[in-house]
């Protein structure tokens, strides 16, 4: 039903910037409907992603149209996780559309692309992607990024764990080769320094990698306290999943630092997840009144538990579309300037987008994963441990803006 | 001591990419056929066995239901589509193929969903043998028993049986098996399905240890292809040796020279092509 | 018939093309992807429908020539037209090292062979992120501003694109129908008769390699500059596969039937992506579509559709005796 609907619109939008060359740099009426472009990979091995995106989109949208009384519309541009593939879609969207407002971008290697293909065009990007250099070393005016840096996930998950573990001295570490994953292990060197603890191994892979079970082997001959996970995605469920089958959780604590929340508990199950900590971006349990509020209404909609593929959707267009109706323009630099510095009651509580660098500063999570007997409903895998918010300096995160 | 563990640990891995690469291996052996939906039907057993444990079904019985179930869908393909298409380039085989493995990961996602899921281990095998500081799950040592035997038996089926010589033969010249008077065209259809079913059955080992998601096709076809390649095409020692080289290559690397791994297996394939053409147990 | 087999026939179809993407599509990208990819293509075809070798290696070169614009234009300042060059003397030499190591084996076992370095290639440039950038690629490839043209708007590189799309395709379609062309013919339809006339088989095929390594790697410099990114994607197994997949779909047996291929496979996805998430199941029906009743692919489909109208407008006993020729077209045999 949903992609029926879909392509009408994207007929629609395309005939109406037919009709209406002039659309782009100009303010529009207040009659006039805003479009949001979602790109985001809807087929390829990413694509639960996408799937779940999409439909927080929508949601934005539709709350958005009752709440402005005018259209508001997302059009979902498949990514196939490529990043040639995202540039030419949202170039097309630029340019047959009319869209200068894009929430999304999941594979860091799409965002960055994306990111300075809005800036080339006067327009805006927001995404959760997981790469730093989003808003660090190759940050731009037009580009917002949603989710916690890796500096700040592993602040808020490793430091709070090794409060409450002071007898767990050795830790090892599972990273993935490349700088997402180097992003995480120095800032883990770093409190591994601070607090005394031996760091006793870490084992690098690669991004293709699927079999955990050598690498475990060298953890387990380390003998470690705790077993740090700093891979992602389907990566980190394999890594967990081995992990536990190797008897790992009777013998350490495993902590998966950059979990990607409700589909990867699903996806695992009660049984692996129970005593594990995992960091979270989101998690459908946060006691705020933003959050509870999209819940019910996810609830109401698409019969689902919000997930944070759906959650960051969601709260990226709306950021989006509210400042482009305050800004009274959908050109780039206006809604950009709208965005910039702004503070707002969000999903994880107070947010706010910092000026220097476009990173929204907000909590992230420390989550435990709950035995089966312990859930309230199928969806409740996990309780909040603790969570605040650590960002580095935007100088430290080495963004320079021009 | 590590790497005796990674060794025996490696052989472990070797012992599953021996069970998925030998079909493969079969199937070009005697068909001359480039199946790039090997790495489909894997998927499917891993899928048909998460399917069934969800709905109750013990471990047992979904295994090997799992493996017969892929088996029969081979064995069918084959006789709707892939006969027609023996007699064309490999370039159409490649074609085909392709197809039908887009088409079954596709299928997969529709009917499974894009988010995979868990397979646990079997009751009595959930738990870990611990030898000093070494650790190994029973599951993962009941799989390399469970290879060695199904190894074996296969062997005899292949070198002690009429049907395996029919299959020899076979792989030599087509015109053999019908000398021989037998039905060329069923024999091909039954080896298809065996050497399918192999794949799905190494999917349905692998998923308690993997788990199901709709792309983990993709990653054992490449390793099938290694495997065939460094083994030699057709060859069922070949398959054997290089999938535990295979195996043993990628955990020893874990220890040595972790982002290497997968280039060291790379490099490996493409200088034994180079040095042994036929691979290392390919038949001249 | 005999027209539409004639190169210089195929090279007006392929101006006509470029002069027709702009009235019909309002995607610049799109346009200009399809020629880029035609460019591909046609070097995937001049080893596979001309030297009958089935590559899987195309992506390779591809990645090559999109890291050599990365590289070069965001670090060096290298000048474009340079830049060019140089990525087609690396993917030339890059083919030839590829090509001298693959030919050794035949039928699958070279196919193996390109497929093993595929994955090779991809784990080089994945394992030296340092050069590459790795998963993260090279970002703000520029687009070309020469001699005071600005080329950084997407229709004006298009039409950059463009020219060089039908130089290049020009000068592949002159050495198809050179004497080196029709050896390489001529190795394909039998490589042992060639190689008792006294043909240097070997060296044939390299040089096939090579040139086929040049052309793709200059597409693959044009493609970084498009999209402004050299992403690890296009060295991945993926592209070696689709470059392929857009070659059978077109039809082995002639050039414009590359930018046929290409164009199509292109707008198809383009058009199914928005209809449908599961649009990849769509694809492989289509090609198992092809491979059973369209093995000549959209060209041959076009001879035959031609052949037909002109034998019923003509009723000219001719039609029937032309027949045969299309077997003879039908090459593609790895």
């Amino acid at each position: 039903m949903i992609n029926r609907r879909r392509l009408l619109q994207s007929g629609a939008i395309a005939g109406a910037s037919l009709l209406l060359p002039g659309l782009a740099g100009r303010a529009f009426s207040a009659s006039e409907a805003i479009t949001v472009g979602i790109p985001v990979p809807i087929s390829g091995p990413f694509a639960a992603n996408g799937k779940f995106a999409s439909l927080g989109g929508i949601l934005a949208a539709e709350e958005a149209s009752r709440e402005f009384g005018r259209q508001v519309k997302t059009l979902d541009l498949d990514t196939e996780g490529k990043p040639a593939t995202a540039v030419r879609k949202v170039q097309d969207a630029f340019d047959n559309n009319g869209i200068k407002l894009y929430a999304g971008g999941i594979l860091s290697s799409e965002s960055l692309a994306m990111g300075k293909e809005a800036l080339r065009r006067n327009g805006v990007f927001i995404t959760t992607a997981g790469a730093d250099e989003i808003t660090g070393t190759d940050c731009n005016a037009a580009t917002f990024r949603w989710s916690v840096p890796t500096y700040g996930a592993i602040e808020q998950t490793v430091r709070p764990l090794v409060d409450m573990l002071p007898d767990a001295k050795r830790w090892y570490t599972i990273t993935p080769q490349y700088v997402f994953g180097d992003g995480l292990l120095n800032v883990a060197k770093d409190i591994f320094k601070e607090k005394g603890i031996e760091h006793v191994g870490n084992s690098y892979h690669s991004l293709t990698e699927k079999e955990f079970s050598g690498y475990l082997t060298n953890a387990i001959a380390a003998r470690p306290d705790v077993l740090l996970i700093l891979n992602f995605g389907s990566q980190s469920s394999d890594t967990l999943r081995q992990a536990v089958s190797f008897g790992l959780k009777n013998r350490m604590t495993i902590l998966v630092a950059w979990a990607s929340g409700l589909e990867q508990f699903e996806a695992l199950g009660p049984d692996i997840c129970e005593g594990v900590y995992f960091g979270a971006q989101y998690w459908h349990g946060v006691d705020t009144p933003g959050n509870q509020a999209l819940v019910k209404s996810v609830r109401e909609r698409f019969d689902l538990t919000p997930n944070y593929s759906l959650a960051g959707s969601y709260i990226l267009t709306k950021l989006l579309v509210d400042a482009a109706v305050k800004a009274g323009s959908i050109d780039g630099d206006k809604v950009a300037a709208e965005l910039r510095g702004k503070t707002y009651e969000g999903l994880t509580g107070e947010e706010t987008i910092r000026a220097q660098d476009n990173q929204v500063i907000k909590d992230y999570y420390l989550l435990k994963g709950k035995a089966k007997k312990d859930m309230a409903d199928k969806d409740d895998f996990a309780e909040i441990v603790s969570q605040g918010k650590s960002f580095l300096s935007p100088e430290d995160a080495g963004c320079k803006m021009g | 001591m590590t790497y005796l563990f990674q060794i025996f640990n490696g052989i472990g891995i070797g012992m599953l990419y021996f069970l998925l690469a030998v079909g493969l291996s079969v199937i070009f052996g005697l068909l001359q056929f480039v199946n790039f939906a090997h790495g489909a039907f894997y998927l499917l057993g891993a899928y048909f066995t998460y399917d069934l444990v969800e709905r109750g079904y013990s471990f047992w019985v979904a295994m090997p239901l799992a493996a017969i179930m892929v088996m029969a869908l081979a064995a069918l393909t084959e006789i709707v589509l892939l006969r027609r298409i023996y007699k064309l380039p490999h370039t159409f085989h490649i074609l085909v193929t392709v197809g039908l493995a887009l088409i079954i990961q596709e299928m997969t996602i529709i009917v499974w969903g894009p988010l995979g899921g868990n397979v646990p281990p079997p009751e009595g095998l959930n738990g870990v043998i611990i030898v000093g500081d070494f650790i190994y799950p029973e599951y993962r040592l009941f799989v390399i028993a469970f290879t060695a035997v199904l190894a074996v038996g296969l062997w005899w089926v292949l070198e002690g049986t009429r049907i395996g010589a029919i299959v020899r033969a076979g792989s030599e010249s087509s015109e053999n098996t019908a000398l021989l008077g037998y039905n060329t065209l069923r024999i091909n259809s039954a080896v298809f399905g065996l050497g399918a079913g192999l794949a799905g059955l190494a999917g349905a080992l692998a998923a308690p240890i993997r788990g199901v998601e709709p792309f983990m096709g993709l990653e054992a076809l490449g390793i099938a292809f290694v495997v065939v390649v460094i083994g030699g095409m057709g060859s069922y020692t070949g398959a054997l040796l290089a999938g535990i080289l295979v195996g043993v290559t990628q955990s020893v690397m874990a220890s040595l020279w972790p982002e290497g791994a997968r280039l060291m297996i790379y490099l490996g394939m493409a200088l034994v092509i180079v040095a042994m053409p036929r691979g290392l147990l390919g038949r001249a | 018939m005999k027209t539409i087999n004639n190169p210089i026939f195929h090279f007006f179809l392929a101006a006509l093309t470029v002069v027709c993407l702009p009235l019909f599509l309002r995607s610049g990208v799109l346009a200009s992807e399809i020629l880029i990819f035609g460019l591909a293509v046609a070097a995937c075809n001049l080893l596979l429908g001309f030297t009958g070798l089935l590559s899987f290696g195309q992506g390779i070169f591809f990645g090559v020539g999109s890291y050599v614009a990365g590289i070069l234009l965001t670090r060096y300042q290298i000048p474009v037209p340079l830049m060019l060059l140089l990525s087609v003397v690396l993917g030339a030499l890059i083919a030839v090292a590829v090509g001298w190591l693959s030919i050794r084996r035949q039928g699958v076992y070279f196919v193996m062979l390109t497929l093993a370095f595929s994955q090779f290639f991809f784990f080089l440039a994945y394992s030296f992120s340092g050069l590459t950038g790795g998963d993260n690629g090279i970002l703000d490839v520029p687009r070309p501003v020469i001699a005071g043209f600005d080329f950084t708007n997407l229709w004006s590189y298009y039409w950059f694109v463009a020219v060089i799309f039908l130089a290049v395709f020009a000068l592949m379609l002159r050495t198809t129908q050179s004497t080196f062309g029709r050896t390489l013919s001529a190795i394909r339809e039998n490589e042992a008769r060639a190689s008792a006339v006294g043909f240097p088989v070997r060296a044939f095929k390299i040089a096939a390699f090579a040139i086929s390594g040049a052309v793709t790697a200059l597409a693959g410099a044009l493609h970084a500059m498009l999209i402004g990114v050299a992403p690890l994607s296009s060295i991945e197994y993926h592209t070696s596969e689709i470059i392929l997949i857009m070659t059978i779909i077109g039809g082995s047996g002639n050039l414009f039937a590359s930018l046929l291929g290409a164009g199509t496979y292109m707008l198809l996805a383009d058009v199914l992506s928005t209809i449908w998430p599961r649009w990849l199941l769509l694809l492989g029906v289509a090609l198992i579509v092809v491979a059973l009743f369209m093995q000549r692919g959209l060209w041959g489909l076009i001879e035959t559709l031609v052949s037909h109208i002109t034998a019923t407008s003509k009723r000219t006993p001719n039609a029937a005796t032309e027949r045969p020729l299309h077997r003879q077209a039908d090459g593609g045999k790895a």
